[in-house]
């Protein structure tokens, strides 16, 4: 599956930078991280529990970052596992100053699923991969705010906190049918509505009972 | 004269438990003490296995073991091949790499069990599964079957030169001379792709090594019970009469359940050895879409020349043949489809070569059809593209085309799947399709409904083939037929039932013979301990060699009854007839004695038997034929297709079969129910699609689309009857008919129906966007 995109952060190319070579922030930022720990300069370990439709699960995995020029670029590559499959992934990132002081990011990378989450996510998988990028540096925007902020407005900001699992499936599955909005899915569009409430209250449902 | 039972339209005496549920199913057995098995399966399509740590799992509260290859030391073998390679042919080239119990060096598809966990429960079982770390090292997959046969090409199997399984030539006649000939040759390329078999119920095995008895008993939804007892008995080396295998009431198995062994059959009979305790596992249905084998994956280029007024002069055909990580089954599969490329017709010049290839995908075997739909959908493509070309009507380039009725028995010359020539004992195929013709009135369609319909605007369009269908193969089977003090009688055959409906309709052979009610016949298929000699059931051979063993036990055993109350009631065989259990001297009905009483005195208590005699009214017989028996029929029907949603409505369906001496016509058109469902199925519904890693996507019946009743017509369903001249009954098999014609009617329907665009259907199946896709190639190349 093919991810490609551009995201304008909120500040200098600088602080970007820092922020998301922060195993602590990149932890916040992306819902459902149970963990992630730094193993050396370039590589961390971490445990993810991670839903896509019906397959979830926690997924233990490896980041590695290569080729750095900092401030300007990475390559990432992602490896997790878990007993809903196995998912991995490498990508390129690009950090561009903009002239107002904000940073343009571009990434372009190529990951591939197997196990339950190819075989039964399939259908999802990618719309949930660009959901939860887009999530996942909405919220790092965010922390860059907090970190920007004077120390007074920073308590305020910082009690925002990073979106829980359940407002981030709300976010997945408004990406979902946003998707299936578009007019070249006009005819299945009723049956999809229909098959999404049910998931989202099956899910919440879920949720809710633990 | 006997009353006549056989032919006519009996309800199945199954249903009533069956539909109650108080039919044993493998998942009914439960035994006290009974562990649970679940297995541990890979992710990866392609992964060399570096280790497994399985000491966390073996940890976890209910377990009771966790094993590896490793652990299963000497009895760790790959399985002995199911269908050995031709021996018949010169030249063939056949690497056998069979399935494992477990892995041990390298997975080959997604889903081959890497390990297996024994609980107290299911429940605990699978959570121990994910405490196993197993440490893979993926390797670059072999997916795609055209690719795999490149020189740089990833290996399945390492120790081979390239991913070719098999290669095989034959053919007759002299197709180059006949191409030079040739006043038209149209070749084309056709891919057809994977499906699953989708059974209802999945497979299951319950397994228990008794030890104070010493004795193996199997529940097993096997279609081959006989050949597991023994196989499992050579593998473990115990005595065949220690092991036992059940094949109970089985909810579907349209031939992966034939396939054998399973690695699962293997393990759990190791397993219950090396434990004494009963286990069971019962497949899932994702592990079903990996670990339950699949069929149909083939690319072919072929090609028919013919003379101006449609005669085939001759056919090239040169295909690929996916059989997946290992090749179990030998060339049973692309063999039929060499000899069904030939279809009803008069082909006198023939070339054919097949090569059978690896890929990192689930084991290929049989499932309902085997090979024969892609064979009939070559040559029946072709005849269609020829009779555009030639502007002949498609009825007509049939017709001209068919072996004549005097032509039976008509030898093809080449060998088909029991590895003797290919010989079609018997048929008349005009009057079938022209049956079927007359049935959906195509004529009168093509020349008044058609062009009105066309005229609103709507997509209509008429299809129509023909096909043979090789059935009831050898080697033989056989049947125990008795009649007991109850004036009951007991049969017992050896092959299995998955829902044909056999209770009913060998019942009724039996209540023929024997004069007594078709529900007095009490029938056991399917447990070695009533009958150990026999293969199975597959091939539709139920009808032709299980029936006429039953048949010829049932003759016997009415020689016995009537010799023996010839002599009770001191009147000539002759003049008794068997009528109502009982038998009665014709002129004086009062005259007669009950077919309980006879058995009783043929089994005295005391007293003598005369010597030279055998005790009871009981008789074994087996039939195995010649060679198979060959049906036939002609389908057609009327689409429509919505150019909006690309959704194709049938409105019509017509199935026009010739399968021989027809046992029970209800039981009959359910099977060519089942055949045609499975057959839209193939065309519109069912693909199994693998990404190139060798993931399958649609793992799930949420993704892989299965039709439901709304999807499958009402069907029209005619008979013609030309009796085999191989077996007593007359009888050919009718499991497989429905399926085999469908994808290639599918096909020239669409075409009809879209006939403005110049469509051409080469590949299956179809789907409305894959419809879509086309129709926009097509649109594309006009414009």
């Amino acid at each position: 599956v093919k991810l490609a995109g551009e995201f304008v952060f909120d500040g200098p190319r600088e602080q970007v930078w820092d922020l998301v070579r922060d195993p602590e922030v990149l932890a916040t930022a992306l819902p459902g991280t149970q963990s992630m720990n730094q193993i050396s300069e370039s590589e961390y370990e971490g445990q993810m529990h991670v839903r896509v439709g019906p397959v979830s699960g926690v997924f233990a995995g490896r980041v590695l970052v290569s080729d750095e020029v900092p401030p300007e670029s990475y390559t990432l590559s992602v490896e997790g596992r878990g007993a809903a499959g196995f998912g991995k992934g490498h990508g390129q990132v690009t950090l561009v100053a903009l002239d107002d002081g904000k940073t343009l990011m571009q990434y372009e990378g190529d990951f591939q699923v197997g196990g339950k989450l190819a075989g039964v996510g399939q259908r999802m998988v990618e719309t949930v991969a660009r959901s939860m990028t887009r999530q996942g540096l909405e919220s790092l925007n965010r922390a860059l705010q907090a970190r920007m902020a004077p120390e007074a407005e920073a308590e305020e900001m910082l009690a925002y906190q990073a979106p829980s699992e359940v407002e981030f499936a709300t976010g997945v599955a408004k990406d979902l049918f946003a998707e299936f909005m578009s007019p070249e899915h006009e005819t299945e569009r009723l049956i999809l509505t229909v098959a999404l409430i049910a998931f989202l209250f099956g899910f919440l449902l879920g949720r809710g009972s633990r | 004269m006997p009353r006549k039972l056989i032919g006519r339209r009996i309800t199945r005496t199954e249903d009533p438990r069956l539909l109650t549920g108080q039919a044993l199913f493998v998942d009914d057995v439960d035994l006290p003490g009974m562990l649970h098995v679940a297995f541990l399966r890979s992710d990866y399509a392609h992964a060399r296995l570096r280790s497994i740590d399985v000491s966390a799992a073996r940890q976890r509260p209910g377990v009771v073991a966790v094993y590896t290859a490793e652990d299963m030391g000497e009895a760790w073998q790959p399985g002995p091949p199911l269908v050995s390679p031709p021996p018949t042919v010169e030249d063939v080239l056949f690497n056998s790499r069979t399935q494992v119990p477990l892995v041990k060096d390298k997975v080959r598809h997604v889903g081959e069990p890497i390990a297996a966990v024994v609980a107290e429960s299911r429940y605990i079982a699978e959570d121990a599964v994910e405490d196993i770390f197993v440490d893979l090292e993926p390797l670059d997959p072999v997916v795609d079957i055209e690719k795999a046969l490149e020189p740089d090409s990833p290996l399945v199997h390492d120790d081979l030169e390239s991913n070719l399984a098999a290669h095989l030539a034959q053919g007759k006649g002299d197709y180059e001379a006949a191409r030079a000939q040739a006043d038209l040759v149209v070749k084309r390329r056709i891919v057809i792709d994977r499906g699953a078999a989708a059974a209802m119920e999945n497979r299951g095995i319950v397994a228990y090594w008794e030890k104070k008895s010493q004795q193996l008993t199997l529940w097993d939804t096997t279609q081959s019970p006989i050949p597991i007892r023994n196989g499992l008995a050579s593998m473990f080396g115990l005595s065949e009469h220690q092991v036992r295998v059940i094949a109970p009431f089985i909810g579907g198995a349209f031939g992966p359940k034939i396939m054998m062994f399973y690695p699962e059959e293997v393990l759990l009979t190791w397993a219950t050895l090396k434990l004494g305790r009963p286990l069971k596992w019962i497949e899932d249905r994702r592990e079903n879409f990996f670990a339950t084998t699949q069929e149909r994956g083939q690319v072919h280029e072929a090609e028919m020349a013919l003379s101006s007024e449609g005669r085939i002069l001759g056919l090239r055909d040169v295909f690929l043949h996916d059989t997946g990580a290992y090749d179990p089954y030998g060339l049973t599969i692309p063999l039929n489809t060499q000899c069904h490329a030939l279809g009803p017709y008069d082909i006198a010049n023939y070339e054919t070569e097949l090569r059978v290839v690896f890929t990192n995908k689930t084991i290929v075997t049989p499932v309902r059809g085997a090979g024969r739909p892609q064979g009939v959908f070559i040559v029946e493509r072709l005849l269609d593209v020829a009779a555009k070309e030639l502007g002949i009507d498609r009825v007509e380039i049939r017709k001209r085309n068919f072996l004549p009725p005097e032509a039976f028995p008509y030898n093809h010359e080449i060998i088909d799947q029991a590895f003797a020539p290919l010989v079609l004992d018997s048929g008349n195929y005009a009057p079938v399709l022209e049956k079927a013709a007359d049935m959906i009135g195509y004529h009168e369609f093509i020349q008044k409904e058609q062009p009105r319909l066309r005229a609103e605007g709507r997509h209509v369009g008429i299809g129509i083939v023909s096909f043979i269908e090789t059935t009831g193969v050898g080697p033989y089977e056989g049947a125990r037929v008795t009649v007991e003090a109850s004036g009951r009688v007991n049969v017992a055959t050896g092959v299995g039932t998955q829902g044909q409906g056999h209770f009913t309709s060998f019942a009724q052979i039996v209540a023929e013979q024997l004069g007594v009610d078709v529900r007095d016949v009490h029938l056991t298929t399917g447990d070695t301990a009533q009958f150990h000699w026999g293969t199975g059931t597959f091939a539709s051979r139920g009808a032709v060699v299980a029936a006429n063993a039953i048949h010829a036990a049932s003759t016997t055993v009415r020689g016995k009854i009537l010799k023996l109350a010839s002599k009770v009631l001191e009147v000539p065989e002759e003049e008794l007839e068997l009528e109502d259990g009982m038998v009665r001297v014709a002129d004086i009905p009062q005259q007669c004695i009950s077919l309980g009483e006879l058995a009783t005195l043929a089994n005295p208590l005391r007293g003598a038997v005369e010597p030279g005699t055998e005790p009871g009214l009981e008789a074994t017989d087996y039939f195995g034929p010649q060679y198979g028996a060959t049906a036939n029929g002609a389908h057609a029907m009327i689409i429509e297709v919505d150019p909006e949603t690309m959704m194709v409505e049938i409105k019509r369906y017509v199935s026009v079969e010739d399968c021989g001496t027809v046992l029970n016509p209800l039981i009959l058109e359910g099977q060519i129910h089942g055949g045609v469902a499975l057959g839209i199925s193939n065309s519109f519904y069912e693909q199994l699609i693998y990404d190139e890693n060798g993931q399958l996507l649609n793992a799930s019946l949420m993704d892989y689309v299965l039709p439901t009743a709304t999807e499958i017509p009402r069907m029209e369903i005619g008979h013609e009857e030309t009796r085999s001249p191989l077996n007593p009954l007359g009888s050919k098999g009718a499991g497989e008919a429905g399926a085999i014609p469908v994808p290639s009617l599918f096909a020239q329907a669409v075409e009809d129906a879209l006939s403005d665009y110049e469509l051409e259907v080469l590949e299956m199946p179809l789907s409305p966007n894959r419809l879509f896709e086309l129709m926009a190639q097509a649109k594309e190349k006009e414009s």
